[in-house]
């Protein structure tokens, strides 16, 4: 399955074309989180080390180092210890469902464990674990694919990690395990009466809920925190009200609605009032007024500040950046030794898609918000690590690709 | 391409992937394009609504000027103390944060502390519901405004109270307006201010022109009064989002001359911030000044007048006086009595000020917006009107006795008794005139018939505005054509009338245009108050504009020798030591009067009160100036020549100072 021109190159050099876009998707980066933060008085002012753009060059260079440790050893080796780190996250994911281990900060989900030098979110590290590690199961042979038990044991890895970030919770966080776990499924070729029944399940679980949190009374919904509730209400258009509300009620009701609805509003206004060029890096209203929240235009809401600020060019950029990421990933997959290589490639590509995909979308309103980062443009320290590491898997399956 | 190629060979799998992703990008891309592209006007207008307000400020208003240039109202800068919310943001967190109640909370040491296992001890903000947060919120706000107002209350000298359901409005629906604290500072009180203050501590002084009336008192009536209003005039921009304090005139040639004195207002942007701040400001387009207004008035005849009711009389009398050019209508003073003080609408008038107003009748101005029953200066007319029917102004008539009181005379109309102030004798026109006989003027009414009576007033448009204050202005009652022909009209009402009593009734500016014409030869002006419209800045191209004077609007067309013979009878009632009006004479002018004593009756025929009237012109030859005085009294107290004669006198001394002191500079 060699591509003779491939035999050719020498061995042991990553993808170039890929680390290109990423160098290109990580300038962007910087130059936005900055702008994101410049209006922001208390957070532009001090020592450069504490402003938010100079942390974000330093969870880079942090990623990056990671990540080329992550590709000089074989992916074999790593996805030999992957069950130890699964576990190790599952570990920490019901640490953090612990008071006084997790923390909250803002929006009273329990997600962070607080050490010393950093705020290290589980969930993030979970995603990247669950796919080495369900790469590494499903890495077998074709015949043990087909045992319904194995089947079941792959389901079982996938919807522990989500169930319990859906404790946190982090609805976004959880969601995006699942498309991940169903592709890698795919790929692996696991048989189609399998896949048809995953599907339905995956398919059933998600209308259940949504079904549940939207019409169901109080007594019987799912524990979801109010706001997540909320910000699916306002997805689908409903009012917060009960049929028998009182008029105090329905207009309390309304009120919260505009409330909930305030950030994907003011993202929609900054990526719409963005026009065809944009107002120019540094001049975008949205975010120097504070109609984009402070807290969220460097994080989640980061998109709507490039678009903004560059227009539909600048969304095109972006997207065409990304697009050369996952692709070249897809072709590592493609050029695989193995299956092991395989699903790990297609796995990392996939989660990051699913994060781009969300996290745009909610920018324009094609889906809920829900609070999830894109991948190497978003400020955070966790999230930019995992970015970097689930690239190096890909870049590391692409150095490896040769037998022995 | 390298990448499809690889997925070509690849297995269906990896292309269902690869599948995805392309719909995937392509679903982003659209949705993009459809926001950003399609859309983009629609999203940049929410943004615009959202970050800008637009602030309406009002123009300069032009000045009133006399007719010699000298100010009777004009602006001053009004200083008033504000707070700027943008300034206090800080203060305001600062502040809810220091008033945020505590709770001490006490943590277990993290699992991992391995090396200190010791609880810490922290106090934690309180968890507030959403209601207690707000409420805290305000507290804060107000505490920091009521201290800003304190600390400067302390440095000026005065205590300072922030109303707190005034500051909450503010805050709430003009954020990123400046909000009042102490409205028009004095002089003491700006130098203390800017002596402690820098500007940086969210509080400082916001300028405003304010109307202002040097004069006070002085024209009055004439100015007229402002009332507050910043709404839109007529091509102005109305969606403002806020509006700073505007005057519109409500009354007098604020009112009249509006148009021209307020000039254009102009807009400011303001782009505010999330929590509705001010971030920046630029002005859109700047206010146009309003244009100066240069009136007819002389304003020493104006004092003159004014000066004359109070001396003469009381200054809680109630009066008009008005003096015209005869020839060319110009109003050259016009005074109404009781007075006020415009100052107080510009400020804002106190209800208890207002009441007392109300109380006195002070705002109405007497010399247009009052109907009197014009008495024997009506008899002028009557006497035209018998004169041009063919009275010889030489024949005698016989003034009986009355036979209850032997020294005056009387006239029966029908079996009614009509008292005469005259005593009986023999009387041609000029003594009939001098004497004021209501016996001769109604046998010589009833001879010329009623129909010449009221077509001769209709030539002098009695019972019709004359146009000087339109919203302002009585047009007085005067029978037309088809009721005195009409079955139910008795000669009684003829009597009445050629006496000016009954069916008449006139306001002191109409009679002012009588008198004129008599003056002038026959011309009935329309009276004028405004001379010029000029810009306040005369740099800006725009060129004073002169309106039309003399404006002629009807001709009696009459026989000048029938004018003479009046004119004359006129300087008689003056001149002749028998005359009614020999109380206004003066040395070195002569002066041409007809005096009037009406009694004013109410519905059921009771005397309620007189109007002594004063009807005027001067000099004999050459006429120039009218003067009309008219003074009402609940009780009677004289006669038309002995209460009103000296306030003419008194204004004609005025003329007379005027005119030498003029002579005087010719030379």
């Amino acid at each position: 399955m060699l591509n003779p021109s491939i035999n050719n190159e020498r061995p042991n050099l990553p993808d170039r074309l890929q680390l290109v876009a990423l160098a290109g998707l990580m300038f962007i980066g910087t130059l936005f989180v900055y702008s994101a933060t410049a209006a922001n008085a208390s957070a532009s002012a001090g020592a450069l080390f504490d402003q938010i753009w100079v942390r974000q060059i330093i969870w880079y260079g942090l990623g990056l180092g990671v990540a080329t440790a992550v590709c000089v050893v074989d992916y074999h080796t790593l996805a030999r210890w992957s069950f130890v780190v699964y576990w190790a996250m599952i570990l920490c994911l019901v640490a953090v469902l612990i008071p006084h281990i997790g923390q909250t900060h803002g929006w009273g989900a329990r997600r962070w464990i607080d050490l010393p030098f950093f705020q290290f979110q589980p969930s993030e590290f979970a995603k990247i674990s669950f796919v080495l590690a369900l790469a590494n199961f499903l890495g077998r042979p074709d015949d043990e694919l087909a045992r319904p038990a194995v089947f079941w044991q792959g389901m079982g890895m996938m919807l522990l990690p989500f169930a319990l970030i859906m404790k946190e919770p982090d609805l976004g966080s959880a969601m995006v395990l699942l498309p991940t776990g169903v592709v890698m499924m795919l790929v692996a070729g696991t048989p189609k009466r399998f896949l048809f029944t995953l599907g339905g399940i995956v398919g059933l679980l998600v209308m259940l809920a949504l079904a549940d949190v939207i019409f169901a009374p109080p007594k019987f919904r799912i524990p979801i925190h109010e706001y997540q509730r909320e910000r699916l209400l306002v997805y689908f258009g409903r009012d917060f009200n009960d049929a028998n509300a009182t008029p105090e009620e329905k207009k309390l009701a309304v009120k919260m609605k505009s409330d909930s609805s305030y950030q994907s509003h003011q993202a929609l206004i900054s990526v719409g009032s963005g026009g065809l060029f944009g107002k120019g890096w540094c001049k975008g209203d949205q975010t120097a007024l504070g109609y984009l929240p402070a807290g969220a235009a460097h994080n989640d809401f980061i998109f709507s500040v490039i678009a903004e600020e560059e227009g539909f060019v600048g969304s095109l950029i972006v997207l065409t950046l990304y697009a050369v990421v996952l692709f070249t990933g897809l072709r590592i997959a493609g050029q695989a030794r193995d299956r092991l290589g395989k699903l790990v490639a297609v796995g990392a590509v996939t989660l990051i898609f699913s994060h781009v995909f969300v996290n745009i979308g909610m920018n324009i309103r094609i889906v809920p918000v829900t609070g999830i980062p894109l991948p190497l443009l978003s400020y955070g320290g966790s999230s930019v690590l995992c970015s970097l590491i689930a690239l190096g898997l890909m870049q590391n399956v692409h150095i490896h690709r040769r037998g022995y | 391409m390298l990448v499809v190629d690889e997925l070509k060979k690849n297995d269906p799998q990896l292309r269902l992937v690869a599948l995805m992703l392309v719909i995937g990008f392509f679903v982003l891309l659209t949705g993009l394009w459809w926001v950003q592209v399609v859309c983009t006007k629609e999203y940049q207008s929410h943004l615009t609504t959202q970050a800008y307000r637009t602030i309406r400020i009002p123009a300069v208003r032009g000045k009133i000027l006399d007719r010699e240039g000298r100010v009777l109202a004009e602006n001053r800068p009004s200083y008033n103390l504000c707070l700027y919310f943008d300034d206090l943001g800080d203060q305001f967190k600062a502040e809810y944060k220091r008033i945020l109640p505590l709770k001490i909370v006490t943590t277990p040491a993290p699992f991992w502390r391995f090396w200190n296992r010791a609880s810490v001890t922290t106090p934690k903000l309180a968890k507030l519901t959403a209601s207690q947060k707000d409420a805290l919120g305000w507290q804060a706000r107000y505490n920091v405004a009521n201290r800003i107002a304190a600390t400067v209350g302390q440095q000026m000298g005065q205590t300072l109270a922030i109303d707190f359901k005034k500051f909450a409005a503010g805050y709430q629906k003009e954020r990123s307006m400046p909000f009042v604290i102490l409205p028009d500072l004095n002089d003491a009180q700006i130098a203390r201010f800017e002596e402690n203050y820098s500007t940086n501590l969210g509080v400082n002084l916001q300028m405003q022109a304010l109307r202002t009336y040097p004069l006070n008192t002085t024209a009055a009536h004439l100015l007229g009064e402002l009332k507050q209003d910043k709404s839109s005039i007529n091509g102005e921009d109305s969606d403002y989002n806020y509006r700073l304090p505007d005057y519109r005139g409500a009354t007098g040639v604020e009112n009249t001359s509006d148009a021209q004195l307020h000039g254009n207002a102009g807009t400011e942007m303001v782009q505010v911030n999330s929590q509705g701040y001010r971030q920046s400001a630029d002005i859109g387009n700047a206010p146009q000044a309003g244009q100066n207004i240069t009136l007819t008035i002389d304003l020493d005849l104006q004092r003159a007048a004014e000066e004359a009711i109070v001396t003469n009389q009381r200054a809680a009398a109630h009066a008009a006086v008005v003096v015209m050019d005869v020839h060319t209508g110009d109003i050259l003073a016009m005074a109404s009595s009781p007075t006020f003080n415009p100052n107080d609408f510009a400020q804002g008038i106190s209800t208890e000020k207002y009441a007392q107003l109300q109380q006195s009748t002070g705002e109405r101005n007497r010399a247009t917006y009052e109907n009197y029953a014009p008495g024997s200066i009506f008899k002028i007319i009557v006497g035209l009107a018998a004169l041009e029917n063919g009275l010889n102004p030489n024949e005698y008539y016989h003034v009986q006795p009355n036979p209850s009181d032997a020294a005056h005379g009387c006239i029966f109309v029908g079996r009614r008794k009509i008292k005469d102030t005259a005593p009986p004798g023999d009387y041609n026109f000029q003594n009939a005139f001098i004497h004021s006989s209501n016996a001769y003027f109604i046998t010589n009414g009833l001879r010329a018939g009623i129909e010449n009576i009221i077509r001769m007033g209709k030539k002098f448009h009695l019972g019709e505005r004359t146009g000087i204050f339109p919203s302002q202005e009585a047009k007085g009652d005067f029978p037309t054509l088809d009721q005195v022909t009409a079955d139910d009209w008795r000669a009684g009402y003829t009597a009445n009338v050629s006496i000016g009593q009954g069916a008449v009734s006139v306001t002191p500016i109409q009679m002012a245009v009588m008198i004129s014409a008599i003056a002038n030869g026959g011309t009935v002006l329309w009276p004028r108050l405004v001379d010029r419209v000029e810009p306040q800045d005369a740099t800006g191209g725009e060129v004073a504009k002169q309106l039309p004077t003399a404006l002629v609007r009807d001709n009696l067309n009459v026989h000048q020798r029938n004018l003479q013979i009046i004119r004359a009878a006129m300087l008689q009632d003056v001149a002749n030591p028998e005359g009614s009006g020999t109380a206004a004479a003066l040395p070195g002018l002569q002066i041409c009067a007809k005096t009037g004593t009406a009694q004013v009756q109410d519905e059921d025929n009771h005397n309620t009160g007189h109007n002594y009237w004063f009807a005027s012109f001067a000099p004999y030859q050459n006429p120039k100036y009218a003067v009309i005085v008219m003074v009402e009294s609940a009780v009677e107290s004289g006669s038309g020549g002995k209460i009103s004669g000296p306030i003419a006198r008194d204004v004609y001394k005025a003329i007379l100072q005027k005119s030498s002191e003029k002579l005087a500079m010719k030379k």
